[in-house]
This record gives structure tokens, sequence and C-alpha cells, in this order.
């Protein structure tokens, strides 16, 4: 599904190049459910980025459904990325001024979905996170386990291949924080879709069939389930 | 305490440097608008203020009643000045002509200069202060000349000039008896020179004859002095009726009334005999713009500040943790606010001392700051004072308000529960400048409306030069003169420039006349070239022949005339003037030669001369060059005067002047207020960009492009300007409806102006606002995500 070959990215600090990836070389097939683990600073949110589109490496190949990203413009990467990819907040990012149902919507908006075809779609995903009773409220009046639950709805709505989730238990409780994991669970055995997620948590790393570790913008080791 | 306020007020400032310059840019504009207005119409209030004793000092005028409308006249006659004299409560009288110009000469120096003949007591009543000569006996003598100072050097250099001969007109030798100051520019009087009446009655034999008269002989100026501590309404009782006793249908229907000095140059119009406009509505149009213009830019500092706040909560929540009780934050936040007014005044001085030239040459005054005058200063201050308060308590309140601990912990919302009336605010900005920029628009249609009117005549490479004494006597052979010189197509003399009609005479009788009606008709004395130079068309009949005995009891009418006297067959018919029959001979198709704003005045042209010679030049003939030669021909003929000449079309472009001001100073003040309040808007826009960052973010990552964040972020301004020209259209159109009512011939305003001053505004505001939104919607999502 994509391939990072190569990939650094680096800030020019005087003379001296400060890595944050290194010669990352990673390969992830469709239906995998990848974790990547580190101490802070050991690049994981950068690399997260990097697949993610939204940050562009110093060098290296980027191939992502086979389309060469590192020589794509903007347009296209933004079509692909809109097309193939869902992201999933620590902080949820929820839009404040804008209810739970307006913000599952919004990806749709961004993809010229018409009216009554969103409306279909969100009415789904929010029979399917059972939240048609929450529809109508704001971020604000809901606990941080139901935001995250937005954010994934938000993240699921225009049926993405690949969900990118950096940190997405956080900011939640552990009991909170399993259900989120048992959801991801799901939508990779059941769905198919694809699964990378940064975590600082071992057990919630578990669930992933692959943990890729990371220190000092290296790939330490990367082991299989 | 108040030291350590101003450290953090000046800190404050110097942290937010783009904050800080829009907010002392947009106030010191709008300071420098206010400032400019206010010396301007301090400067209207002014005028004959200076004069010792103005307080009692008046013109004489009359309502007329024209058949139930009441008319006000300035023109007076030489009886009533007379009776007036008789009259308990009045000092003095004067009566003038008014004001010509005449022929100066010393040796051989020779100029043309504005002057006024009036009587004897005319520098009692209006003292201006003479430098030499007394006021008792300076226009005393009849072959004498009190002359302004520049005058007087011109003509005799740095000589003495009292006591020496002046040549007037060619005519006669005059002793300077006096040396007036020269007139201040706010003086309504703007004589160079006053000749005593009594040589006016000496050499113009109708003047003479006017003494002897009847009331209705009118065609003076009239000023009375009333004695000190006199009721003026006293006075006016009496004098209301003093023309009734006389038989005359004319007097019969004349109200004498009195204009104090003080009012006569802001009330000049009369409605229903009452002078109730004038020059003031245009003063009270600038002050409340100038007011409005202050006040948008006080509500930039309002929601630049309270926008702000977001950034000043946790100061605020740090103070009030650590003691500070409420009032000293809002004395804290007072004291920033009058520092920034204060810096924004200085920098207002700066730019009032920079536009000053241009506004000066723009509205024809010579206006500057009185910098030495302690009451401008105390004025200015106190305004600065108010304006800091005022600008300064909203937010000073708002922010003060904030709970610590709320403000602390970030569970509060700051600057959202302000954001309604930051709106408000800002539709108020908006409403004052569309309503602005619609005036602008309205009032160069009607003028452009009344200039391409069809004037009926031809103003264009006509000319018009005043007659003197020795032009009348060599009339003929002026006339042929230039008619041969090939440079001139046709001369004529009349008692009107072609711009104007300056007599107004009530028709003896006519077939059909009511009994006790009374018809004003515009009276023009000339001759069979008049049509042909001016350029006007006959309707029917026949010119002037050209043989002075049957002229004389001939008239021509136009149609406006015709119209007036409901005369279905005009040509043939006779009415009677100047105690003769005339019979019309002609009508001519009506010209504007008075107002361009009103229905054409309805004239009569009797068979005459007059004081205004007009000469068309021929087609082929170069302006410049040909008024050399002509100058030439008429120094042959015109010894005593340098020979004067104005072009009709310039004559009758300044009849647009105050119109033409009018709206280049809306125009200005237009531009000026939607200024200031972009500048706050683009303060504004880069708040709320700020502000929704995260959202920005989230939506760039969902897939927005950038057309669709400059959408989200520009969509609000875009409705509040649409509700600022809903409400300011139909303000603007109630407004500059009055004002077109002042004009006969106007414009019907129709939606396209609101549409055009709604799409305009907007234009601007998205040009404004855009630089922020774009920035917004290009910035990089990452940055404004990173989860902390």
């Amino acid at each position: 599904m994509l391939s990072l070959q190569h990939i650094s990215k680096y800030y020019q600090a005087g003379g001296n190049k400060t890595f944050v990836l290194n010669d990352i070389n990673l390969e992830v097939d469709e239906g995998e459910f990848v974790s990547i683990m580190g101490p802070s600073g050991s690049g994981k949110s950068t690399l997260l980025n990097v697949i993610g589109m939204l940050d562009e490496p110093s060098e290296g190949y980027h191939y992502f459904v086979n389309q060469p990203v590192h020589q794509l413009k903007e347009k296209q990467r933004s079509a692909l990325y809109k097309q193939y990819i869902g992201f999933v907040f620590q902080a949820y990012h929820l839009i404040d001024e804008l209810t739970v149902y307006e913000n599952i919507e919004t990806p749709l908006i961004y993809q010229d979905v018409k009216g009554s075809e969103r409306k279909a779609m969100v009415a789904d995903m929010l029979d399917r996170f059972q939240m048609v009773g929450k529809k109508d409220l704001f971020p604000a009046q809901l606990s941080g386990g139901q935001q995250q639950l937005v954010g994934i709805a938000r993240a699921l709505i225009a049926k993405p291949k690949l969900i990118l989730a950096d940190e997405p238990t956080g900011n939640l409780n552990s009991k909170q924080g399993e259900e989120i994991m048992e959801l991801f669970r799901k939508l990779n055995k059941e769905d198919g879709v694809t699964i990378i997620q940064v975590t600082h948590s071992e057990k919630n790393a578990e669930y992933g069939s692959r943990i890729i570790n990371l220190l000092d913008g290296r790939i330490e080791s990367s082991k299989k389930f | 305490m108040f030291k350590n306020y101003l450290k953090i007020a000046w800190r404050s400032l110097l942290t937010n440097k783009v904050y800080s310059l829009l907010n002392i840019l947009g106030l010191a504009v709008g300071m420098a608008t206010a400032l400019l207005i206010g010396v301007w119409v301090v400067n209207e209030y002014s005028y004959d203020r200076f004069l010792p004793g103005y307080e009692t000092a008046y013109q004489v005028k009359r309502n007329f009643n024209s058949n139930g409308d009441t008319l006000t006249f300035a023109s007076t006659s030489l009886k009533l000045a007379d009776a007036l004299r008789q009259v308990p409560g009045i000092e003095y009288v004067a009566e003038t002509d008014n004001g010509k110009a005449h022929g100066l000469a010393v040796a051989n120096t020779k100029l043309s200069a504005e002057g006024f003949q009036a009587g004897s007591d005319f520098l009692k009543i209006f003292q201006f202060p003479l430098l030499q000569g007394n006021k008792d006996a300076a226009l005393t003598e009849t072959y004498s000349i009190v002359l302004t100072e520049s005058i007087a050097k011109a003509l005799f250099g740095n000589k003495n000039a009292v006591g020496q001969m002046v040549r007037i007109d060619n005519l006669n030798n005059l002793k300077v008896t006096g040396i007036l100051k020269d007139l201040p520019l706010n003086s309504s009087f703007k004589f160079k020179y006053i000749i005593p009446f009594s040589y006016f009655e000496t050499v113009d034999g109708g003047v003479k004859a006017a003494r002897t008269q009847s009331f209705g002989a009118n065609g003076f100026a009239e000023f009375v002095k009333l004695k000190d501590g006199v009721e003026a309404a006293k006075v006016s009782t009496r004098i209301k009726d003093i023309e009734k006793a006389e038989d005359n249908l004319n007097a019969k229907n004349s109200d004498v009334i009195l204009q104090p000095l003080a009012d006569w140059h802001l009330y000049g119009t009369y409605t229903n005999g009452k002078a109730l406009g004038g020059f003031i509505d245009y003063v009270r149009m600038f002050s409340v713009i100038g007011i409005l213009v202050l006040v948008i830019a006080c509500i930039n500092f309002v929601n630049l500040t309270t926008a702000r706040s977001e950034k000043r909560a946790r100061e605020v929540g740090i103070r009030k943790a650590i003691g500070s009780v409420r009032k000293q934050l809002i004395f804290q936040f007072l004291t920033e606010s009058a520092l920034l007014t204060f810096l924004s005044f200085m920098v207002s001085l700066a730019l009032v001392q920079l536009a000053m030239p241009y506004f000066n040459s723009l509205t024809g005054t010579t206006l500057t700051l009185p910098y030495g005058n302690p009451l401008f200063w105390l004025v200015t201050l106190s305004c600065v004072a108010i304006t800091g308060i005022l600008a300064g308590s909203r937010p000073a309140f708002y922010l003060s308000s904030f709970n610590p601990v709320k403000v602390l912990k970030g569970t509060m919302q700051v600057g959202k529960s302000a954001s309604f009336s930051r709106k408000s605010l800002v539709v108020i900005q908006f409403s004052c400048s569309i309503a602005l920029i619609i005036s602008t628009i309205i009032i160069y249609q009607q003028i452009q409306h009344a200039r391409n009117r069809p004037t009926g005549y031809s103003v264009n490479m006509l000319l018009s030069t005043v007659v003197s004494n020795d032009m009348a006597q060599h009339y003929e052979a002026l006339k042929n003169d230039l008619l041969q010189s090939g440079l001139v197509n046709s001369v004529t003399s009349a008692t009107s420039p072609a711009t104007g009609v300056y007599w107004h005479s009530d028709l003896d009788n006519f077939p059909g006349k009511q009994p006790g009606e009374t018809v004003e008709m515009g009276t023009i004395l000339t001759d069979a070239g008049y049509f042909k130079t001016l350029g006007m068309q006959f309707k029917e009949g026949s010119n002037f022949t050209g043989n002075i005995a049957a002229d004389t009891n001939s008239v021509i009418l136009n149609e406006a005339a015709v119209k007036r006297l409901r005369l279905k067959q005009p040509v043939g018919q006779s009415v009677k003037q100047f105690g003769r029959n005339m019979q019309i001979v002609g009508v001519v198709k009506d010209a504007l030669m008075d107002s361009p704003f009103a229905a054409a005045d309805p004239t009569t042209f009797y068979y005459g001369s007059g004081s205004f010679l007009m000469y068309r030049l021929s087609p082929n003939a170069n302006p410049h060059t040909a008024v050399e030669k002509i100058g030439a021909i008429f120094n042959k003929y015109n010894p005593g005067n340098p020979y004067t000449y104005t072009f009709a079309d310039a004559d009758y472009a300044s009849k647009f002047n105050l119109e033409v001001l009018v709206g280049k100073l809306s125009g200005i003040f237009a531009a000026l207020a939607i200024f200031i309040s972009c500048l706050g808007l683009f303060g504004l826009a880069a708040y709320i960009a700020e502000q929704r960052t995260k959202e920005v973010g989230v939506r760039k990552v969902l897939g927005a492009t950038v057309a669709q964040i400059w959408l989200l972020l520009s969509k609000e301004f875009i409705l509040l300007v649409l509700i600022s020209s809903v409400i300011a259209s139909p303000i603007a159109l109630y407004l500059l409806n009055n004002w077109l009512q002042k004009y006969s011939y106007r414009i019907s305003v129709g939606p396209g102006v609101f549409m055009l001053a709604a799409i305009a505004a907007l234009a601007i505001t998205l040009v404004t606002i855009s630089f922020q939104s774009i920035k917004a919607a290009l910035s990089n999502p990452i940055k404004s995500l990173r989860s902390e």
C-alpha cells in the first residue's frame, strides 16, 4: 500500500543537520495494523505526518498506492490524500463551533459529496457509533472518549483505506482507551482498513499486527505478530 | 502606581506593534479629519464677527408676497433708506450699490477692481479698522475714495496715499480720504475700496432719480445699525409695514425685515420669509461627518482591543490572583487607551499640518492650526481625553471583568462573548462608510445631470467685459472694430451677462392679468445682436429690427415667460412695462442663464443697452492669441481701464462650484471613513484568523481547499457589509432626497446607486480581509495542530 525508501527529514542548524527522520525504509501492506512506538522526540509524529502527506521529507522516495508522492504536485497529492486517508488526533481536533453531526459531515463537503448522499452516510455512521442521540450536541458537551469517537467517525466517513492515528488514546482514561482500541481492531479485521497508530502504550501497541520502534529518527526494531 | 501603569502601557504598545500601528493610524486619521473639519467649522462661524459692534449691524431685506408665496429680496429703494432714518431705535442707515468693478488709475498705473459705493455712515455701521483717516469723515466728500491697504499699495507704491488723487473710470478724480486694513477672508464684504454714495448719485442720473422715486424702485442694498440696547424685535415691528402706506402693488406686498450681520454668511437661503438655511446646512453636514469619522476610528480601537483580550486575559487573571482589584485594572487599561489616544493626537497634528495646504486650496480658505491659542489646546485636549475615555472604557470594563480562576484554568472562552457587540460596531462603521459612498455617488450624479442638461444657448468662445464709461461712449466704433478684426463673430451689450439675470421687475400689465396679481420677470435690456451672440433660438416671431424707434416699443419673451403670463398666442399681443405699451414681437426658447439646477427663469428682453459687453470669438480664432489682439482694440477705446474679460463657459462652470466642492469633500471623507474602517477590519480579520487557526488546520487536514478556507473566513465579513448596506441605503436615500429638494432639476435616485455602493464596499472589504484569510488558508496545518 505504501512504501518509504531512504526517507530523511532534517533541519539545518548552523553547519550541522539535525535529523528528525534518518534514512527510514518502511513498507506497509494493505490490511496491516501498525503501531509506531518510541520515546518523545524520536520522530513518531513526523513519520506519521510524512505518511499522511501533511509534512514533506527533506529527501527520499515515497510511494502511496503505487503513486510517487515525492513527484506529485500539491493538488494531486491533496486529491490522493482526500480519497485514501483519514486522520485521528490525540486532541480530537473537533471544530468547536460545529455539532457532532456537522463535524462528521465536514470531510464529505470537501469531497463534493451531494447533500442527500451526505445525509445518508452521516446517519449511517452515527448509527454505527451509537451516537444518534448526540448528533446535535457540540464537542464541549461530550466526554473525551465520546469526542474521540466523533473524531474517528469523522475520519471514517469518507471510507478511507488508511487511518493514521496520532496517540488516539493519549487524552483518555484506560477504559475509554480500550474501547477505542477495540474499535480500531474491529475496523481493521472486519472492514480491512489499514491503520497506522502512534502510541506510547505497550498495551495499545499490541493491538497492532506489527510494532515499529523508533529512536532518534531511525527504525530501531520492527516485529510482526 | 501611575508610573507603573504607564510603563506597562508603553511596553504593551511596543510588543504588539501591528495592533498599535493599526490603532494609532486609524485614530490619528479620524482625529485629523475631525480636527480639520473643526477648524473649518470654527472659521465658518467666525464670519463677520471680527467687526466691533457686529451685534447691532443688520441688512434690510424685503419679504415680498408674490400671489401667496413669500419671496425674500435684498434689493431695496432709496425711499426706504430715507424712511428708515426717521425710525426710532435705528442709529445709522447706509445705502450701497451691489458692488462693481471700476477702473482706477494713478498716473500710468491703472487697474480694475471691485468696489462699493456706500452711504456716508457705512463705516460707522461696519467698523472696518482704518489705518488712516476716520470713520466719521471718510465718506462725506462726494469726490473721495477710501482704499484698502493693498489697493493703495498697488496704486501708490510705498508713498502715502491719503490726500492723493485717483482717477476713476477715466471720468473723475477722487481724493483718497482713508486707508482700510485689508478685509480678512472671513468677511462677507469683499470690496477693495469704497466710494461715497453721493458720487454715485452725481454721476448716475438713474440713481439720482431713484432718490425721489417710490418704494417700488428697488435696486440698492441697505444696512442699518441699531442704537445700543435697542431690541431688534422692537425695531422690526416698527419697520415691517413701513412701505404699505404707499399705493403701489410692489410696496403693498413688501414686509421690510432685518437680518443680523452674524447670520449673513450661514443663513443665506430664505424659505417662506425666514432665513433657516443656507451654508449652515453644509456646516452641519460636515460637522456630523467629522464626528462620524472620529466615531468610526474609536470603534476600531474598541474592537481591536476587545478582540485582543484573549491575549490579555492571562495577565488580568494573574493580576487579580495577586490582589489587584477591578478598579485598578480599569484604571490601568484606561491609562493605556489615554496613552494611545495621545500618541494618535500627536500624529494627527502632523497629518493636519500636511493636509492643510490641500484642504485650503480645495475649499478656498487660508486656515491654519491656531497653535498659539490656549482655547484651541483646551478644546482639542479635552476632546482627546474624552475620546480616550470613550474608546477605552469598553475594553477596560470588559477586560477587567474576567474571572481569574476561569481565565487561568483556560476554561473560559475569552473574546467570544464580545463578538456580537463587535459585529454590531463593525456594522455601524460600515453603515456610515457606505452611506458616505452613496452620498458621494448621488452628489456626482446630480452635478453630472445638471451639467449635461441642454442650456439653450452656447457658452463656448463667448467672452464678457464690463462696459466702462469710455466704452459706452464709443460703443458703435468699438463694436465695428471688433467685428472687422475678424476675431469676433458678433457683439452685443446687455444689462446681465450671459450667465445671469441680474434684474427682476414686475410687469405693469398684460392680457388676462388678475387684479392684485404680481409677476416678477427677469428683465434684460439689450440689442438685436444679443440672441445671435448667445446662440439662442427663436421659437416664433422675430428679433429686434435694429431700428431704435421701432424696437423701443418691442419686447421679446422666453417660453417660460409666455407660460407664466398664460398667453396663447403671444406674438402681436401687448404688455405694459416702464409706463409704455410694448408689443411682443418674438418668443425665444428657454435658456438656463441663472441656475443650472432650476427651471428657466421667465425673462423679458427689451431694447436698450447695459454694462455687459458680450462677444463671441470666430470659430477658427485661437482664444489665447485672439484675446491679446482684442485687448489692443479695447485699450484704444478704453484708456482708463485695463482690459478685463471672463469666459462665459468658466462663469457657467462656476455655478457648480458649491456642488463640486461638496461632492469632493464627501468623496474624501467617504474614502477616509472606508480607510479607517478597513484598518479595523484588517486587524479583526487577523484576530479571527488567529483565533480560528485550529479550526482552519482541522479543515485543511480534512481536505479543505484554499478557496474554501478563504470563503469560510470571509463570509462573516461579507454578511456584515451586506447588512451595513441594507442599513445605510434607506438612511442615505432619506438624507440625499432632502438635499436634492433644493434643486428643481434633479435626478431620481434609482437602485443602481445602492448596489454600486454595496459592491464597492464589498470589494474593498474583500481585498482588506483576503490578505489575512489567504494567509491563514495557506498555513501548514501541522503547526496549528501540534498537540502539546
